[in-house]
C-alpha cells in the first residue's frame, strides 16, 4: 500500500521533473533554432554566391581554352582543306585537330566533289556524330550571316553546353568562311563538373559546421542566461521551503546580476521580518511561561491555606459567620479554578517549548480507563466497552489527561451516557499497532463551522455560552498529548448522533523516546 | 513511632513556608520549619525529625544538594516539593535519594496523604524472615543485612524490598509496586520505582551494573530472585 503510494508519489515526481526541463528548454530550444536559422541563412547564401561564381570561372576559363584551340584548329586545318574534300582527308584533319592538348572530339562535316556529304571524325568519343550536336545549334553555325561593318564574318563560332547520360559536354561548331567544311567539336566537362561537384561537398560541409557551431554557441548563451536563472529559481524555491538563509552568488554586473542582488534583498528582509516575528512570539511565549510560573508560589500559598477554609466550611456549621461563608465558598471553588488554569498553561508552555517528555510505562489500557474513570466518580455516567489485556507502552499520566479531558468534555458539553470503547488494531504494513479510543457523547453534536477549532486554545464555541468550569485549554492539551505519543485525535459528528472523538495511539512509543528504556533494559545482564 | 510525627518544612518562600505550615499542623504534624538548605541541616541536626519537606529551589545550596548531603549520613525520608515544569527536576531529585515528590501547587491535603505513606513504610508488620543468597531481610527487627553487615536503607528502599520479597521469582508491575511501596493511586510515576530500584541495587548487589538479586523483567517490571 505505502510502496505503490509511493511509487505512485515517484512516477508523477518524475513526470513533473521531465515537465519541467521541457518548458525549460523551451527557452533554449527558440534560441538555438533562431541561431541555426541566421547561421543557415548565411552559410547558404554565401556557399551559393561563391559556388556560383567558381563556376562560371571554372566554366568559362575551360571553355575559353577549348573554342580558342578549335577555332584554331579549324583556321590551321579544315581552312586548308579544299572545298570538296574526300572522305579520307576529311577524317584526317579530324584527326589532326582532335590531337591537341584540350582533347576534344572533332567533327567535321563537307560536300564531296559529287555533292554528297561527307564525314569526318577523329573517334576519339565513341561516336560523336551529328545526331550529338543539337538542332539549334546546326541551323545557327550553318547560317550565313549578313556581313557589313559590325559583322565582319559570314560564319560565326557557336557552342552550347548539354548534359548526356549524367555528363555535362561542350559543343561547339562553325563552318569556315568560303570552305564549305563545318566542323563540330565535343569536350566533356567531366573534369570540370567533378571539381566543382567537390567544391559543392566542401561548401556543404562548412555549411553543417557552421550550423553546428552556432549550434553550441546558441548552447552556450542560453547556458550563460538560463544557468542564472536556473540558480535563482532553486533559490526561490528553498525559500519557499522555509530556508531564509539562501542567498544567490552575485557576480558580474549585468542585469541578471541586478536580479540577483535583487533577490538577495528580498530574501535578506524576508529573513529579518521572520527573525523578528519568531523572535516576538518566543517573547510573548516566555512571557506566559514566566507567568504562569511565577502565578505558582502565590498559588501554592494561596491554595494550602485555603483548604483550611475548606475544611472550616465542611466542620460543623457555626465555625464560620453564616455572612461571609458565601464569600469564602466563593474563594475555595476560585482558587481550584485558577489552579488548574495555572497549571494547563504550564503544561502548554512546556508543549510549546518542546520541554515535555514521555515517561513511558507497559499498561492494560482498560484499566487505565477504568482508573481514570473511578477516580472522577464518573463511573455511573460513562458506558465502558473494552477487553482487559489490550497492553500499551505509553505515559499513563499523560493517557490519563487525554482521557479526562475527553470524557470531561463529553460530559459537559454532550450529557450522560457518554460511551467509551476501545480497540486495538494490529500493524498493517507501514503502519505499527494502534490503540484505537473512541468517545462518543449523547448529546446535540458539534456544528459543522465549529469541528474545525474544537482544538484551538480558548476556542469558545459562541460569546454568548454560558461560561463552563473548563480553562479553555482542555482539547488542545489532549492534542498536544496525543502528539507527543505520536498519536492523534479527530473530532466529528456521530450518525446516530452526538460528537465522537477517536483517540489513535500507538501501542508501543518506545522509538519516540530513545534511551528511555535503556535504564530498564540495563538490569538483564 | 511517635505519635505525633514531626516534620521539617524547608522552603524559601514566606507565604508559602506559612500556608504549608499551617496546613500540616492542622493535619496534626509538628512542623519546625527552615528558609534555606544551610537552616535546615543544621535544624535536622539539632531536632532529628521523622520526614523532610524539601522545596527544589532554594537559595544558597539548593533542594538536591540538600537531599544528597543528608543521604551521606541518614535514611530520613524526604518528600520534593519541586516545579513539575521541569521534567528533569524530578529525574534529579529522585536521583539524589528522594522517596517521593509533590507538585507546586500543592494541595495540604495530597501532601499529607504522602508524608503518612512515606511514614508508614517504615513501621513492621510480619515477624519472620528471608534470606536471598547472601542477603537476609529480617522483618522482625525490619533489617537488612548482607554478609552478616547491617544495609542502612531507607524506608522506601526497605518497604520495596520487602514488597518484592514477599513474592519471590514474581514480577510485579512499576504500577503494583507504585500501589504496593509509595500508595499512589493509578497515576504514579514510574521513574520513582526505577529510581529507588537503582538505589537499592547499590546497595544490595554485589555487582550495580549487573544485579542477581533484583531483575528487571522486560515489558513488566522487577522481580526479586535468588542468585543460582
Amino acid at each position: 500500500m505505502t510502496e505503490a503510494q509511493g511509487g505512485v508519489r515517484g512516477w508523477a515526481a518524475t513526470r513533473k521533473g521531465h515537465l519541467s526541463r521541457l518548458r525549460f528548454t523551451s527557452l533554449r530550444l527558440r534560441l538555438v533554432v533562431v541561431f541555426g536559422l541566421v547561421a543557415l541563412t548565411a552559410a547558404v547564401s554565401a556557399s551559393g554566391i561563391a559556388y556560383w561564381l567558381n563556376r562560371e570561372a571554372v566554366l568559362t576559363r575551360t571553355q575559353d581554352a577549348v573554342l580558342g584551340d578549335f577555332k584554331q584548329a579549324m583556321q590551321n586545318r579544315a581552312g586548308t582543306l579544299l572545298p570538296h574534300p574526300t572522305q579520307d582527308e576529311l577524317q584526317r584533319t579530324a584527326g589532326q585537330m582532335a590531337n591537341s592538348s584540350q582533347r576534344f572530339s572533332v567533327l567535321l562535316v563537307a560536300r564531296d566533289a559529287d555533292g554528297k556529304t561527307v564525314y569526318g571524325s577523329s573517334g576519339a568519343l565513341d561516336g560523336f556524330s551529328l545526331r550529338d550536336v543539337p538542332a539549334s545549334l546546326r541551323a545557327a553555325v550553318n547560317k550565313r550571316q549578313k556581313v557589313d561593318s559590325g559583322n565582319k564574318y559570314a560564319y560565326h563560332l557557336y557552342w552550347q553546353r548539354v548534359t548526356d547520360h549524367g555528363t555535362p559536354y561542350l559543343v561547339a561548331g562553325t563552318k569556315v568562311i568560303d570552305g564549305g567544311v563545318t566542323g563540330y567539336m565535343l569536350k566533356s566537362l567531366e573534369p570540370e563538373a567533378k571539381d566543382l561537384n567537390s567544391l559543392a561537398w566542401s561548401l556543404g560541409i562548412a555549411t553543417g559546421l557552421a550550423l553546428v557551431g552556432s549550434a553550441l554557441l546558441a548552447q552556450a548563451a542560453a547556458s550563460t542566461v538560463l544557468k542564472p536563472v536556473q540558480r535563482l529559481g532553486v533559490a526561490a524555491r528553498r525559500l519557499g521551503e522555509g530556508r531564509l538563509d539562501t542567498r544567490l552568488r552575485v557576480s558580474g554586473t549585468d542585469e541578471l546580476a541586478d536580479l540577483s542582488r535583487t533577490f538577495n534583498d528580498a530574501a535578506e528582509a524576508l529573513e529579518k521580518r521572520v527573525d523578528d516575528m519568531a523572535a516576538r512570539d518566543e517573547a510573548s511565549r516566555r512571557f506566559v511561561a514566566d507567568m504562569s510560573h511565577e502565578l505558582r508560589t502565590p498559588l501554592t500559598a494561596i491554595t494550602a491555606v485555603t483548604e483550611i477554609l475548606e475544611e472550616e466550611l465542611e466542620a460543623e456549621s457555626g465555625s464560620i459567620d453564616p455572612m461571609i461563608e458565601p464569600a469564602v465558598r466563593l474563594v475555595v471553588s476560585e482558587t481550584r479554578r485558577l489552579n488548574d488554569l495555572v497549571e494547563n498553561l504550564m503544561e502548554v508552555t512546556r508543549f510549546d517549548a518542546g520541554t515535555a517528555k514521555l515517561v513511558l510505562d507497559d499498561v492494560d489500557v482498560a484499566d487505565q480507563i477504568t482508573a481514570c474513570i473511578d477516580a472522577r466518580a464518573w463511573l455511573d455516567a460513562v458506558d465502558l466497552d473494552a477487553e482487559r489485556g489490550i497492553h500499551a507502552r505509553l505515559d499513563p499520566r499523560r493517557l490519563d489527561v487525554i482521557l479526562a479531558n475527553l470524557i470531561g468534555n463529553a460530559l459537559k458539553h454532550g450529557g450522560s451516557p457518554v460511551r467509551v470503547s476501545v480497540r486495538a488494531s494490529d500493524a498493517k504494513d507501514g503502519e505499527g499497532a494502534e490503540v484505537v479510543i473512541a468517545v462518543r457523547d449523547h448529546g446535540p453534536g458539534i456544528p459543522e463551522d465549529v469541528l474545525p477549532h474544537v482544538f484551538d486554545r480558548f476556542y469558545k464555541a459562541s460569546a454568548s455560552r454560558p461560561r463552563s468550569d473548563g480553562s479553555g485549554l482542555g482539547l488542545s492539551i489532549a492534542m498536544e498529548n496525543a502528539h507527543i505519543h505520536g498519536g492523534t485525535i479527530t473530532a466529528a459528528n456521530s450518525p446516530e448522533g452526538g460528537a465522537v472523538f477517536t483517540l489513535r495511539l500507538p501501542r508501543d512509543v518506545s522509538a519516540l523516546t530513545e534511551g528511555a528504556d535503556r535504564e530498564a533494559e540495563k538490569g538483564d545482564a | 513511632m511517635t505519635p505525633v510525627p514531626s516534620l521539617l518544612l524547608i522552603e524559601d518562600d514566606d507565604a508559602i513556608r506559612t500556608a504549608l505550615e499551617l496546613s500540616l499542623t492542622r493535619q496534626g504534624h509538628r512542623v519546625a520549619t527552615a528558609a534555606t538548605g544551610e537552616d535546615g541541616l543544621k535544624l535536622l541536626r539539632e531536632q532529628r525529625p521523622d520526614l523532610i519537606v524539601l522545596d527544589v529551589m532554594l537559595p544558597g545550596i539548593d533542594g538536591f544538594e540538600v537531599c544528597r548531603r543528608i543521604r551521606r549520613t541518614d535514611q530520613l525520608p524526604i518528600i520534593l516539593l519541586t516545579a513539575r515544569s521541569d521534567d528533569i527536576d524530578v529525574v534529579v531529585g529522585l536521583e539524589s535519594g528522594a522517596d517521593d515528590y509533590v507538585v507546586k501547587p500543592v494541595q495540604g491535603r495530597v501532601l499529607d496523604a504522602r508524608i503518612r505513606a512515606v511514614l508508614r513504610r517504615g513501621e513492621r508488620e510480619a515477624s519472620d524472615s528471608a534470606t536471598f543468597g547472601s542477603l537476609v531481610i529480617d522483618r522482625a527487627a525490619m533489617t537488612v543485612t548482607k554478609n552478616g553487615e547491617d544495609l542502612q536503607l531507607t524506608p522506601t528502599e526497605l518497604r520495596l524490598l520487602l514488597e518484592l520479597s514477599r513474592r519471590p521469582g514474581q514480577a510485579l508491575s512499576r504500577q503494583q509496586l507504585l500501589r504496593l511501596v509509595w500508595e499512589h493511586d493509578y497515576l504514579g510515576d514510574s521513574r520513582l520505582v526505577d529510581a529507588c530500584v537503582q538505589r537499592l541495587r547499590a546497595k544490595v548487589e554485589d555487582v550495580p551494573s549487573s544485579p542477581t538479586l533484583i531483575r528487571t523483567v522486560r515489558g513488566v517490571g522487577y522481580r526479586l530472585d535468588s542468585p543460582q
